[in-house]
C-alpha cells in the first residue's frame, strides 16, 4: 500500500478543521507537537490503495518563527518528510492566503489550493477565475465547500496524485540586491532543503534556518552587501504580498453590488465593541455560561454517583476487602470522571467552539484584552479562567491557547485563586452554610484580592512580553454544529484518557490509607500548620487529605468535627478554613495535569508555593479579623 | 488649457517623489489613489518612467532605479529649497508655502495644477492611522513597525500599502478597522506605526 503525508495550512477562521473533518470524518488523534504545547490533529484514511496521514497544525498567516503555532508548522513543513501541502484559502480575501502558498511554493513542496467560502464571496460580488490562478500558479486549484462536500472528491483524486504535480514553478521575483544575496547565500547551504527558500529565510532573519548553512559568515557577508538596502526583510515580505496581490486581482473580478451587505454584521458590532455594553455583554455571557455549566456540573455528578453507588451496593460485595476497594474507588474515579469531563469539558468546549466559529469568541477577547494586560496575560486568557470555575484539571491544559510557555505558567497559577466548582462546593456548603452567606462571600473576595497580588507578583517576577493585540475578527457566521460536536468530543476524549487514572489512583490511594489506618501517622509532621491557622489540631486531615480528592473536604471536616460545626469552630476559624482550603493549587489531578504540561520541577514548585501562600494569607486574615472582633 | 504633456510631466514627478518619500517598493494602485489625475495618466508616465530606466516594475509593484533615485533626489530637493523660500521671504503659512513649491517644481503654470484637482500633496497629509477619525476611510501609505517579524504579520495579515482601510470602532487600548471585509483589532502601538492618508473627497 502506497503511504501519504500531507500537510493542511491556512489562516485561522478559514474552515480547516471543517476540511478535515469533511475528509475523514470525526476519527482524529489530538496529540502535542514534542516539546512544545502547540496541537497537531492528525487522521489517517485509506482511499483506494493510499493510506493518507493528513496532519493539521494551527491556523496561521505566514511561515514564520514569531509563534509557537508558526514555529510548528514550519517543523512540520520541513522536518517531517511530506508528500503535500493542502493550502486553504479564503476567497473573500485571496490575497492573503496566495502571501502563503507562495511561500510553501518557494519551499518546492507539492501543493494542492482549495478555495473555501466561494459562496460567500459570490454574494460580495467576487468572482474568483480558479482556471487562470492554475495557470498562473502551475498548481491544481480546487473550488470546495465542506458543508456541502463540494469538491472533496476532486481534492481526494488530486491528493492521489499528488507526485505529479509540478514543484515551485512559479518564482516570486525580489529586487536584485535581494536575489544576488539569495545567489550568493545559496551557495552555502548544506542539507536537502531548496536552497532559495533557505537563503530566503536566512534573509528574512530566521534563525532556525541558521543551522543548514554552512558557516555563519555568510550571513555577514552579505549583510555588507545589502548595506544600501537595509530593510531586506521587510522588502521581501512586502514584494512577496504585492506578488501575492497582484496575482489575485488578475484572476479576480469584482461586480459592483447595489445594496449594501452587512448591515446586521455592524450593529452588532457596534454593541459588542462598545466601550461599555461590550464588557457588559462579555461579562454576562460569561456568566451565563458558567451558571449553565455548574448547574449542569452538580446534576451529572448527582446522577453518576446515584448510580455507582446504587450499583455498588447491588453488587453487595463484602466490605474492607482490598478488592472490593479497588473496585468500588475504580468506579467512583470513574464517576467522578465522567461527571468532570461531561459539563466541563465538553461542555465548556462545546460553548466555547460555539462562540468561536459564530465569531463572538474574538470580540469577547478584544473586550478582555485590557484588563488581562495589566496582570500581565493575553485577552484570551479568560477561556481556560472560566474553565478554572469548573474544574482546575482541563482549565490547565486549556492554558495552551496562550502564546507562550510563560504566559501558560502565569496562567495555570492563577488557578490557586480560581475556586473550582469542588472549592466553591466547599466555600457555600461548608462555610455558607456553618457561618453564613457573608462569611462565604468574604472568602471569594479574600481570593480575589490574595490572586491580584500573586498575579501582579508574577508578573514583575518572570517578566513577560505581551504581544500587542493583532487579531482578525472574522465575520459572525451560521456555525456548523456537526463541526462543534467533533471538536468538542476531541477535547473531551483527549482529557479522559489522562484524568480517569489520576482520579482512580487518588481514590485508590485514600482507599489504602483509610483501611492500613496511616491517616494519623501522615497527618503528624503538618500539624504546626493548624497552629498557624489557629485551628483544632484534627482540621488537618480535611486539609491534607483534600488534595486527594477535593470534593470530600467537607465530608472529612464533617467526621473529625460532628456535624455541630458552628460549635466546635468560631466564624472566624470557618473563615480561615475555607481560605486555607480554597487558595492553592487544589488537588493531586490538577498536579498531574501541571506535570504534564509544564514538568515536575515547576508543577511542583507552583503547588508547594501557592499551597504556602494560601495558608499564609489564611493565617495572617485570621490574625488582622481577630484584632476587629476583640 | 493645459496641454497633456504638462500632465505628463507633473505626473511623473510626482511619481518619482512618492517612490523616494516611502523609500521601498510601492503597489501601483497607492499611486493611483495618491495622484489624483485619471488613471490613463499615471499608467503613461510609469511606462515613460521605465523607457527611461528611472523606475522598475515586478508585478503590481514600482521601485525606483539608482538613476531614478538621483532624479527623485533632484526633485526633492528643489522642492525644500523652493519651500524654504516662501516660507522665509514671503512669510507664508508652511502648508501653502508647500503647495506652492509642489507648482513651482514642475515648472508649469499655476493655472495648470488649479486644472489637476487634488494634486500630491503627500507629507502633510499624512497621518498615523491612530490619528484617523472614526468611521472614516483612508489609505494605507506606509508600515513603519520596526521588528521585522512583526511588520511580516501585519503584512500577511493583508495590512499593506495601497489597501483601503477604516476605523469602525475605538476601543480602550487600541482600535478595530476593516479592510476590504476584514476586521483587525489592533493595538495602539501597532496603529501608531501604520501610516494613512488623510482622506480629502474633492
Amino acid at each position: 500500500m502506497k503511504n501519504l503525508k500531507i500537510l493542511l495550512i491556512g489562516q485561522p477562521n478559514v474552515g480547516k478543521s471543517s476540511l478535515l473533518n469533511a475528509l475523514v470524518g470525526p476519527r482524529v488523534i489530538v496529540s502535542n507537537y514534542p516539546g512544545t504545547t502547540v496541537e497537531v490533529i492528525q487522521a489517517e484514511k485509506i482511499f483506494d490503495d493510499t493510506k493518507v496521514n493528513f496532519k493539521d497544525t494551527p491556523g496561521i498567516y505566514s511561515i514564520s518563527d514569531r509563534s509557537e503555532e508558526e514555529k510548528v508548522t514550519e517543523n512540520v513543513l520541513f522536518e517531517e518528510k511530506l508528500d503535500g501541502v493542502i493550502v486553504i484559502a479564503d476567497a473573500t480575501s485571496l490575497e492573503r492566503s496566495l502571501y502563503m502558498t507562495l511561500q510553501i511554493l518557494e519551499a518546492r513542496i507539492p501543493t494542492v489550493l482549495v478555495l473555501n467560502f466561494v459562496e460567500d464571496a459570490k454574494k460580495r460580488g467576487i468572482e474568483i477565475d480558479y482556471k487562470r490562478l492554475e495557470r498562473i500558479l502551475h498548481i491544481p486549484v480546487i473550488l470546495i465547500n465542506p458543508l456541502t462536500k463540494k469538491g472533496i472528491n476532486e481534492l481526494i483524486n488530486t491528493i492521489l496524485k499528488i507526485e505529479r504535480i509540478s514543484r515551485g514553478d512559479f518564482v516570486v521575483k525580489y529586487d536584485d540586491h535581494i536575489e544576488k544575496a539569495v545567489n550568493k547565500i545559496s551557495t552555502q547551504i548544506k542539507g536537502s532543503l531548496p536552497k532559495r527558500f533557505v537563503a530566503l529565510r536566512i534573509l528574512e532573519e530566521d534563525k532556525d534556518f541558521y543551522k543548514y548553512l554552512k558557516s555563519e559568515k555568510i550571513i555577514r557577508d552579505s549583510k555588507e552587501d545589502l548595506k544600501e538596502h537595509p530593510k531586506v526583510a521587510e522588502d521581501i515580505s512586502i514584494t512577496r504580498y504585492g506578488t501575492a496581490s497582484f496575482i489575485a486581482e488578475k484572476v479576480t473580478r469584482i461586480i459592483p453590488l447595489k445594496k449594501e451587505k452587512g448591515k446586521i454584521q455592524e450593529i452588532i458590532d457596534n454593541a459588542l465593541l462598545h466601550k461599555i455594553w461590550g464588557p457588559l455583554t462579555t461579562g454576562l455571557s460569561f456568566l451565563v455560561i458558567f451558571g449553565t455549566l455548574l448547574y449542569l456540573g452538580n446534576f451529572t455528578q448527582k446522577i453518576l454517583m446515584n448510580l455507582t453507588e446504587s450499583l455498588l451496593s447491588s453488587l453487595g460485595i463484602a466490605k474492607y476487602s482490598l478488592i472490593t476497594m479497588i473496585l468500588a474507588q475504580g468506579l467512583t474515579g470513574l464517576a467522578a470522571g465522567v461527571s468532570v469531563a461531561l459539563p466541563y469539558v465538553f461542555l465548556f468546549y462545546l460553548f466555547l467552539n460555539l462562540l468561536e466559529d459564530v465569531g463572538l469568541l474574538s470580540r469577547f477577547i478584544v473586550n478582555t484584552e485590557k484588563f488581562f494586560k495589566k496582570i500581565g496575560l493575553p485577552g484570551n486568557s479568560f477561556i481556560p479562567l472560566i474553565l478554572g470555575l469548573g474544574c482546575t484539571a482541563p482549565a490547565v491544559r486549556a492554558t495552551r491557547i496562550l502564546p507562550s510557555k510563560k504566559e501558560q505558567f502565569h496562567a495555570a497559577s492563577l488557578f490557586a485563586f480560581v475556586p473550582c466548582s469542588s472549592r466553591i462546593a466547599i466555600i457555600i456548603g461548608i462555610v455558607g452554610f456553618y457561618g453564613g452567606i457573608k462569611l462565604a462571600l468574604f472568602v471569594f473576595a479574600t481570593s480575589l484580592i490574595a490572586g491580584l497580588i500573586w498575579a501582579l507578583g508574577i508578573k514583575r517576577l518572570i517578566h513577560i512580553n505581551n504581544e500587542p493585540l493583532l487579531l482578525e475578527l472574522p465575520p459572525y457566521r451560521k456555525p456548523l454544529i456537526k463541526n462543534v460536536l467533533v471538536k468538542s468530543w476531541i477535547r473531551m476524549k483527549d482529557f479522559v484518557f489522562i484524568v480517569i487514572p489520576l482520579l482512580v489512583l487518588g481514590g485508590i490511594a485514600i482507599g489504602i490509607l483509610d483501611i492500613l489506618e496511616l491517616t494519623n501517622i501522615i497527618v503528624k509532621p503538618f500539624s504546626p500548620i493548624t497552629t498557624w491557622l489557629k485551628l483544632p489540631v484534627v482540621t488537618i486531615i480535611p486539609l491534607v487529605f483534600g488534595f486527594l480528592q477535593k470534593d470530600l473536604t467537607g465530608a472529612m471536616l464533617l467526621s473529625v468535627l460532628g456535624s455541630k460545626i458552628s460549635l466546635a469552630l468560631t466564624p472566624l476559624q470557618i473563615y480561615t478554613f475555607g481560605v486555607a482550603s480554597t487558595i492553592g493549587i487544589p488537588c493531586i489531578i490538577a498536579l498531574g495535569i501541571l506535570i504534564k504540561e509544564f514538568g515536575y520541577k515547576k508543577a511542583l514548585l507552583l503547588t508547594g508555593a501557592s499551597i504556602a501562600y494560601g495558608l499564609l494569607f489564611a493565617g495572617l486574615s485570621w490574625r488582622i479579623f481577630s484584632t476587629f472582633y476583640h | 488649457m493645459f496641454k497633456e504633456s504638462d500632465i505628463l510631466k507633473v505626473v511623473k514627478e510626482d511619481i518619482l517623489r512618492i517612490l523616494s518619500e516611502r523609500r521601498r517598493k510601492v503597489p501601483l494602485k497607492l499611486i493611483k489613489a495618491e495622484i489624483g489625475v485619471s488613471h490613463p495618466f499615471i499608467s503613461k508616465g510609469v511606462k515613460d518612467l521605465r523607457k527611461e530606466n528611472l523606475v522598475c516594475i515586478g508585478g503590481d509593484l514600482i521601485s525606483l532605479t539608482k538613476d531614478g533615485e538621483d532624479k527623485a533626489k533632484d526633485i526633492l530637493r528643489k522642492h525644500l529649497v523652493l519651500e524654504n523660500y516662501f516660507k522665509r521671504t514671503i512669510n507664508e503659512t508652511e502648508a501653502e508655502a508647500h503647495k506652492k513649491a509642489h507648482i513651482l517644481e514642475h515648472y508649469i503654470s499655476e493655472e495648470v495644477v488649479k486644472n489637476i484637482k487634488k494634486i500630491s500633496t503627500f507629507k502633510e497629509k499624512e497621518i498615523s492611522l491612530r490619528e484617523l477619525d472614526l468611521h472614516k476611510e483612508s489609505l494605507i501609505i506606509d508600515i513603519t513597525i520596526p521588528d521585522n517579524e512583526l511588520f511580516e504579520r501585519v503584512v500577511s495579515m493583508g495590512i499593506f500599502p495601497g489597501e483601503k482601510i477604516r476605523l469602525t470602532n475605538k476601543i480602550p487600548g487600541g482600535i478595530i478597522v476593516k479592510i476590504k471585509n476584514k476586521k483587525f483589532a489592533l493595538d495602539k502601538g501597532i496603529a501608531k506605526e501604520i501610516k494613512v492618508l488623510k482622506y480629502e473627497k474633492s
